[in-house]
């Protein structure tokens, strides 16, 4: 690229670094601004005094992803990965357990004969045609709406179609995971094909490795506490950003941001306006460490009855088992929320009581085995899709109206998207915005 | 023997189209001869369809990745037995087969000629009075071919200074996928054949059926990390033309090779007992034979395990 300008990206997480490692490589003058004190962004973990890891939410990585980013000989080989569904006090395999269910086998059957040829035109609809009447409506749709936070009727059929692909490839993918004894990538890469070999690792050094490694040989063109507050746009082109209250003239931007932000980002332009009411799920995440290992019966559990006050609960040491100290365990419990309302408000040894209390019904002798919590809160956990801008989402998925303004990552893309799709996806936009501006 | 210290990786480009616009086709890990915990990654040109592997051992790290029981290094009789034997009789039809047309006071280049097998055959089979030279950049390698009376001239064809525009025939038999830069190589061949002198170069295929297969993690033409490029037809054309070669021809070559590396890879990855894996090595003549058949059938609707191009200067 013949410009002096440099590009400005904003934020390091995985998006962020991703872009940058890029650039640098291809000799792209650029400076990337990040308003935190360190890197990593949602990628970075932590680990308490005891040695109990968290992440932010769970994170699916492919030795694939691993391989790319060159951090494969520091991770670990996840063995198993599985989901269950509690329902009427029993457990289920997910999703093929539910089909035991004769009214949920029927109803599945039913909807197949029963198309009417329209495409559907909510979630609500999407999931009792693909999945039938009963297993729509008393497992997917409620889980839907609690993840969410919206009716499931005012949810676009995106969130349906965004979902993992045919049974035959589930199948074939869940029996490859058994034979190998690895946890092979099954609805957990959508930018790229899925096989029997690409499993599912962890990195020694938590998340924030693949970060690490992406930001090696970059410290001289990382800002870190250096929030950018404003995108300059003359005539429908980003001239310029400003950070720290100084203005500095770029020739392009890449944004991280989560879309809404990055539409009050900008100035001198109504192009962005259409994306400004996408709105993010906050979620709390509610951590109760254990003595004992696997007392839930999968890693991953969801609880589509409303008695329950998460919809999911996660035992990551069933898939890693080095996340807590030997013979201890951690089972994080998600609760969808809005900000302000009870449950973002809540006191933290409230929310934890308040899950230990309905742990118990699945796992007895959980108030013996307690031994403390930590709450883990975010206001913007996932996009959630609602009809109202379905238009102007399908739009921003193309572009932000900007030629030379990028939103990229899990947030700035506003996708249901894992993190080797941010990773592939970042490539891929690079690409086209470099190949464009040379 | 597995190290578990990480290998240093370096990104690359396309070596045909110089961009970076790629997709995953494969990943998977030194299934051979374990040089290092890492796993690797062969990415595929959306422009000109090479295989290439991404981000790859950084060329520092050529004496790990190349271990001292490296089978190139030492494919004897003595080891190799029947297996020999056969190999040496079907390359030797091969390679007279090349050099048919070739005039008494002939020049031959072997670049990449590891421990001098087909310069060997080529002295055993070939006119006495051929000049035969070949060209490695491992000492090892070359030290053994020197043993056997070959002339070989340590270092690779781009640094060297051999004489231009004096060769009739070079041929690069399985070494254009192991080299770092494939265009430098090709245009340091280019310069020292004489006019209308041929350069032949036979590498795994890419439109093969065992690639296909096999390409999601097991393929053998892999071989982990040590193939940096594989071509298929229209990958090695227009790597050849880059470089100011004529495309003479272009075809396949039978090799069971792929096949039962493939095979001995998923079995290896798959914890099988050794008794089973030993069925599919270099050694093993009855997997070796079965595949050869097999391959033979596939080569007659051009889709052998090995590309061979003929390229004129």
């Amino acid at each position: 690229m013949k410009t002096e300008k440099p590009i400005a990206i904003i934020g390091a997480g995985l998006a962020g670094l991703t872009a940058a490692n890029y650039l640098n490589r291809r000799n792209v003058p650029f400076v990337l601004y990040e308003a935190g004190k360190k890197i990593a962004g949602l990628a970075s973990s932590f680990k308490d005094a005891e040695g109990f890891s968290y992440d932010f939410g769970a994170h699916f990585i492919t030795n694939r992803l691993a391989a790319a980013i060159g951090v494969s000989a520091d991770c670990r080989i996840v063995k198993h990965y599985g989901e269950k569904v509690w329902l009427g006090g029993k457990t289920y395999s997910y999703p093929f357990g539910l089909v035991k269910i004769p009214r949920m086998a029927l109803g599945g059957i039913k909807s197949k004969f029963a198309s009417n040829g329209q495409a559907p035109r909510s979630a609500a609809e999407w999931f009792r045609k693909s999945y039938g009447r009963a297993l729509a409506d008393e497992v997917a749709l409620p889980l839907i709406e609690a993840w969410s936070g919206a009716r499931a009727e005012d949810l676009s059929a995106a969130v349906g179609e965004s979902l993992p692909g045919s049974i035959g490839k589930t199948l074939y993918l869940k029996a490859a995971s058994r034979a190998t004894g690895r946890a092979v990538a099954c609805g957990y890469s959508r930018e790229m094909p899925e096989s029997a070999g690409v499993y599912h690792v962890y990195p020694n050094g938590g998340v924030a490795t693949l970060c690490e490694k992406l930001a090696e040989g970059l410290e001289d063109k990382i800002k870190l506490e250096s929030p950018v507050s404003e995108i300059l746009v003359e005539n429908e082109k980003v001239v310029g950003i400003k950070a720290l209250g100084e203005t500095h003239e770029v020739s392009a931007v890449i944004s991280t941001a989560p879309a809404n932000i990055l539409v009050k980002l900008v100035r001198g332009t109504d192009a962005l306006d259409a994306f400004g009411g996408f709105r993010y799920r906050p979620m709390v995440f509610i951590n109760l460490k254990f003595d004992g290992r696997a007392l839930l019966s999968d890693t991953v559990m969801w609880f589509p009855e409303k008695r329950f006050p998460f919809f999911r609960l996660t035992e990551a040491t069933i898939s890693m088992p080095w996340l807590a100290p030997p013979g201890k365990t951690i089972i994080t419990a998600d609760i969808g929320c809005e900000k302000g309302d009870e449950i973002w408000e809540m006191e933290e040894a409230e929310l934890a009581s308040m899950c230990l209390k309905s742990i118990t019904k699945i796992i007895p002798d959980a108030p013996a085995r307690y031994l403390g919590y930590n709450v883990l809160r975010t206001p913007i956990a996932y996009p959630v899709f609602l009809n109202k801008y379905e238009d102007a989402r399908r739009a921003f998925e193309n572009t932000t109206n900007i030629k030379n303004l990028l939103s990229i990552g899990r947030n700035g893309e506003f996708a249901h998207i894992f993190m080797e799709d941010v990773y592939w996806r970042t490539l891929n936009k690079l690409r086209e915005l470099v190949e464009i501006s040379t | 023997m597995q190290e578990h210290k990480p290998l240093k990786l370096t990104h690359v480009a396309c070596c045909v189209c110089e961009t970076d616009d790629a997709m995953p086709v494969g990943v998977g890990e030194d299934f051979e001869y374990r040089t290092s915990a890492d796993t690797f990654l062969a990415m595929q040109c959306n422009s000109c369809g090479l295989v290439y592997l991404n981000p790859r051992p950084a060329v520092s790290e050529f004496e790990r990745i190349y271990p001292e029981n490296y089978h190139a290094f030492d494919f004897s009789e003595a080891d190799f037995g029947f297996v020999h034997k056969v190999r040496s009789r079907l390359e030797a039809k091969r390679l007279l087969t090349l050099c048919q047309d070739l005039p008494d006071d002939a020049r031959i280049l072997d670049v990449g000629c590891g421990d001098g097998f087909h310069l060997n055959l080529l002295r055993k089979y070939g006119k006495k009075s051929w000049t035969l030279e070949g060209v490695d950049v491992d000492k090892r390698a070359a030290e053994m071919a020197e043993r056997s009376g070959l002339t070989v001239h340590v270092g690779s064809i781009e640094a060297l200074d051999l004489a231009e525009s004096s060769y009739d025939l070079a041929i690069m038999f399985q070494t254009i996928e192991h080299v770092e830069k494939p265009e430098k190589v090709l245009s340091a061949v280019m310069k020292v054949l004489k006019p209308g002198g041929k350069l032949v170069v036979v590498t795994d295929n890419t439109d093969s059926l065992d690639f296909k297969f096999f390409k999601g993690s097991y393929w053998g033409g892999y071989h982990f990390p040590r193939h940096w490029n594989l071509f298929n037809s229209a990958s090695l054309s227009s790597l050849a033309k880059k470089c100011g070669f004529r495309v003479y021809d272009m075809t396949t070559q039978v090799s069971p090779v792929n096949w039962v590396y493939s095979i001995h890879n998923g079995l290896v990855d798959q914890g099988a007992p050794s008794f089973l894996i030993d069925q599919f090595t270099l050694k093993s003549t009855l997997s070796l034979s079965a595949f050869t058949s097999l391959d033979m059938f596939l080569n007659k609707f051009g889709r052998g395990a090995l590309l061979r191009a003929t390229l004129q200067k």
